[in-house]
């Protein structure tokens, strides 16, 4: 007779305990709890009933969080070898023309590029930075310095790091990578309502009859926020989807619209045209509410669904069709993404949604609102926090000589008055020599920038490059300094999503070897240049930034407890605010700005045919440099593939999985193609994390106006097939 | 709806229409075991472990039975625990010997109660004997154990009704019946997308992560 043996249970997982804190990944934030045992190790992630994620993960979060104790982590701080100068790349991979799958696996070869480094003492590796930063300031004035921050540092870091570059270097120029990604949408926001910020949670789907889902993939890059938006949709929520790449959300979607590449202005403005037309807006909302409305209505007049239907290749009573079950609706959200503000007409992408909300009256109610989707953990928070060069703490303008006057009360130093310049302004300038050294904190310009060549150049040409992280990336392969920083699970802090949620990470292993919690270098080099930067932990810096930014007003570390809190905070009891501007906006009235529609710079001809677009894939983060280093989202997602619609493919030749060529007028990738007619006819997508088929490669530099956020989306290619890998 | 009083192992609770018995019940602090049901997910009523006596000819599942009013329930009577037991039992009967979740993804439910009911010998007939169900190594992250299945449903409803990822159904007639992703594909070459949602809601070792931690990697893996 068989027995159950009770005590038979493996005792594996006996000694875990479970820290509950956050996911590190995308800008959903969904809290979680990771199980670790006495060595620190995580055994796995247990999704918590957090406000944003309701218990549920993606792949990301489930799988991906044992990249920290890969055995690549620094541990020790490196310097630059003398006889690895003039100052270069320093693995075959980075150097130029040497893209191409040479290698399995497409991380920083350690056997290569660590020999040109030795080890440091922290007191050396500090003495260093200190000294190259404060040098060049010296001899070329402080504006030749330039600091990249990262959205995935905590509140506190991004605060601590702007501080450092304007406090104790003298310069606004710090940035981060939001001006990679949402910098056109939240200058469009500022300009529109007076606020960069969401004005509603994405959850709030569930109360919407509308969802436009404009130039994003949710289930790709927010997976959870996207099974609320699925939930809603199976609940009656209808989905209308704009895209030039197929959206997995297209599949539960009342309409789908593939615009080509770079219409959407003329699609929203056609949109417009009918609403408007057919008397389908919301006059009210236009007269209480918003000024600029005659200006809008010349300008989208002039877009009439049939004049579009052959620039979008959207039919126009489809166009008609949107326009009216948008109108019709009661309530209606606006999500967007990366499709919308990677353009270098970026700004008047997001102008013509922000328009078409204020329009609907859909901004103020229940599900209603606009939602630009945040990319990393904390983007919003960087922002709050003033990693931007024109805005302190809470976008305060750094030119406003008022808040300028304050900030030097608060921190007790001269402030520059000049607004400083954004990332891929860095990187330009840096090319002319008027940047000279930069501080590079948990970045990866070398692959996130566009057009990598430049890039490349650009940091060759550095007197001094500091890189603080927590592997040797590409971009550290140039530094005079490594700093063996600490990765998400070594940290506390806060990190405010997508929906304004600021919330607490706790600390669930030790950082490796010497490596040290970001906030206290920067707190040390700026003990070095002579100030006095005495915090006794993380909760003290955050009370500093809320004493800057009347935005967080209300939060501490204390009050934001297991599930955080939504800022504005109105009291230190509530739980924030869900929904903003139901009365006024913060610049009073909404403001329509009305905007044309423009041309990419790097348009399609004989010799390159086919347009480029570029993003994210579920499994992979970024430049890799944590997703290639977790073992299950390698295992999940090892290679790059070329997405091309099966005519083209057929027409070059080209089966799924084949080796192409592809190149761009600025560079060339080799790259295995997968066919696939989620992409329109003569498009190509290239995710852009994998180093050996760098999509930046062939990415053009041109900046949009406003937001200088870089062309990522549009850039003409040519396809070959290649017998086999060179 | 209206407000609806009843009675449960002798103390009174008044809850919502339509609510059911199990939850009632949670509202007293009367935990009734149950494997297939998730407050998460829409109550389905197949594993029968819930049931309770309603006075009524049969028990019925107390995660599907809606309150009524002036209703007498008792969760422990004799006749109620041997249904449950026996259940337990034949559950165990064709498990694996030692719970794969236990190892490798936490708490395994079925296990858990059976220790609860202190079962020791099974005198029932083990079914996997000479019909093995398998097992699914073909994702990187999910190991998939269709004979520890108890078929619940919880990961068919939780990637239907959470995630919405709609890929688990069910696939086989008797014995041979089992869970499959999408027509029958082995899950790594499925539409699956790894959120591991199907792996949290999962009471048995059929749908456990794979170890992850370098450390542990390879312990866990497939044998």
């Amino acid at each position: 007779m068989k027995r159950f043996d009770a005590g038979a249970a493996a005792p594996a997982l006996d000694d875990i305990r479970e820290v509950p804190t956050l996911c590190p990944y995308c800008g959903v934030g969904c809290a979680l709890a990771y199980g670790v045992d006495r060595e620190g190790i995580i055994h796995y992630a247990r999704g918590r009933d957090g406000a944003s994620n309701a218990g549920r993960l993606c792949v990301k979060g489930r799988y991906g969080f044992d990249y920290a104790s890969h055995p690549q982590r620094l541990t020790r701080p490196l310097v630059r070898r003398d006889e690895a100068y003039p100052r270069g790349p320093l693995s075959a991979f980075s150097r130029p023309g040497a893209s191409g799958p040479r290698k399995p696996g497409g991380i920083v070869d350690y056997a290569e590029v660590l020999p040109h480094f030795r080890e440091a003492s922290w007191a050396e590796a500090l003495d260093r930075v200190a000294a190259g930063l404060a040098g060049v300031r010296d001899r070329h004035g402080a504006d030749a310095v330039a600091g990249f921050g990262s959205a995935k540092g905590s509140n506190e870091e991004a605060y601590l790091f702007q501080k450092f570059i304007r406090a104790v270097i003298g310069t606004n120029n710090v940035d981060h990578c939001t001006r990679l990604c949402h910098a056109s949408s939240v200058y469009a926001l500022m300009e529109g309502i007076g606020s960069g910020a969401v004005t509603n949670v994405v959850r709030d789907v569930e109360n919407a009859e509308v969802a436009v889902i404009a130039g994003c993939n949710p289930t790709a890059n927010h997976p959870v926020a996207a099974t609320f938006i699925k939930q809603a949709a199976a609940a009656g929520t209808k989905l209308l989807a704009v895209n030039v790449r197929r959206p997995g959300l297209a599949d539960y979607a009342q309409q789908y619209c593939q615009i080509r590449p770079g219409t959407d202005v003329a699609f929203y403005n056609a949109v417009m045209h009918v609403l408007i037309d057919e008397g389908l807006h919301d006059r009210a909302f236009v007269a209480e509410r918003t000024e600029g409305f005659e200006a809008l209505r010349e300008v989208v007049a002039r877009y009439s669904p049939e004049a579009v239907a052959g620039i979008t290749g959207v039919p126009a009573d489809e166009i008609a069709g949107f326009a009216r079950t948008l109108g019709r609706a009661g309530s209606a959200m606006f999500f967007w993404g990366m499709g919308i503000s990677q353009h270098v007409f970026g700004t008047d992408n997001a102008r013509c949604l922000i328009a078409l909300a204020l329009l609907t009256g859909n901004i103020g109610r229940p599900g209603t609102g606009l939602h630009p989707l945040r990319g990393q953990n904390n983007v919003q928070g960087a922002s709050d926090a003033g990693l931007i060069p024109m805005y302190y703490p809470g976008y305060q303008k750094v030119a406003d000589a008022t808040v300028r006057a304050r900030f030097e009360g608060l921190w007790g130093v001269p402030l520059s008055p000049e607004p400083g310049l954004t990332t891929a302004e860095i990187t330009h300038a840096a090319l002319e020599g008027r940047i000279r050294a930069l501080y590079c904190m948990g970045e990866n310009p070398f692959l996130s920038d566009p057009d990598v060549n430049r890039v490349r150049e650009s940091l060759s040409s550095l007197e001094f490059l500091a890189v603080q992280d927590i592997f040797l990336t590409e971009t550290a392969e140039f530094a005079d300094v490594v700093l063996p920083a600490s990765s998400f699970m070594e940290k506390r802090g806060s990190y405010t999503n997508t929906d304004r949620r600021v919330q607490l990470g706790r600390p669930v292993r030790e950082p490796p070897g010497e490596a040290r919690e970001d906030w206290r270098i920067i707190a040390a080099l700026a003990r070095r240049l002579g100030h006095d930067w005495d915090y006794a932990d993380e909760a003290a810096i955050f009370d500093e930034l809320v004493a800057a930014a009347p935005l967080y007003a209300n939060l501490s570390h204390e009050r934001l407890g297991d599930n955080g809190r939504w800022y504005p905070c109105p009291s230190p009891e509530s739980d924030g605010e869900r929904l903003l501007f139901t009365e006024r906006f913060p610049i009073g009235r909404g403001r329509f700005v009305p905007a044309e529609l423009g041309e990419a710079p790097d348009l399609p001809d004989a010799e390159y045919p086919l347009v480029l677009n570029t993003g994210r894939q579920l499994e992979h983060w970024h430049t890799g440099v944590m997703t290639r280093r977790s073992r299950a989202l390698d295992a999940l997602a090892p290679e790059a593939r070329v997405e091309v619609h099966p005519d083209d493919a057929g027409r070059l030749g080209i089966a799924d999985g084949d080796w192409t060529r592809l190149t761009s007028r600025r560079g060339s990738v080799q790259v295995q193609a997968k066919v696939t007619d989620d992409v329109a006819l003569g498009t190509l997508f290239l995710p852009m994390h994998f180093r050996e088929a760098a999509a930046n490669l062939l990415t053009s530099p041109e900046l949009d106006p406003y937001g200088k956020i870089p062309e990522f989306k549009i850039c003409a290619v040519r396809l070959e097939r290649l017998p086999e890998p060179e | 709806m209206g407000d609806v009083t009843l009675t449960i192992d002798d103390r009174t609770v008044t809850v919502p229409a339509g609510t059911s018995v199990w939850e009632a019940a949670a509202r007293l602090g009367i935990d009734i075991p149950v494997l297939c049901h998730d407050p998460r997910l829409r109550p389905v009523g197949v594993c029968r472990v819930c049931a309770v006596d309603t006075g009524e000819r049969t028990l019925p599942a107390s995660c599907v039975r809606e309150v009524q009013e002036g209703m007498q329930v008792r969760t422990d009577t004799d006749e109620v625990q041997a249904h449950r037991r026996v259940l337990t039992e034949l559950l165990l009967a064709d498990q694996p010997p030692v719970s794969r979740r236990e190892a490798t993804t936490g708490h395994d439910q079925l296990y858990a109660l059976a220790r609860r009911l202190g079962v020791g010998t099974i005198p029932w007939p083990d079914g996997a004997e000479g019909h093995p169900r398998g097992e699914d190594w073909s994702s990187p992250v999910i190991a998939v154990d269709h004979q520890a299945c108890i078929l619940c449903d919880r990961c068919v409803r939780a990637c239907d009704e959470i995630q919405h990822n709609d890929v688990i159904t069910r696939s086989g007639k008797g014995y041979a019946t089992r869970i499959a992703f999408d027509l029958d594909a082995p899950m790594g070459e499925s539409s699956c997308v790894s959120c591991g949602e199907c792996v949290a809601v999962c009471p048995t070792g059929a749908l456990t992560h794979r170890a992850l931690p370098a450390a542990a990697a390879g312990e866990g893996s497939q044998p």
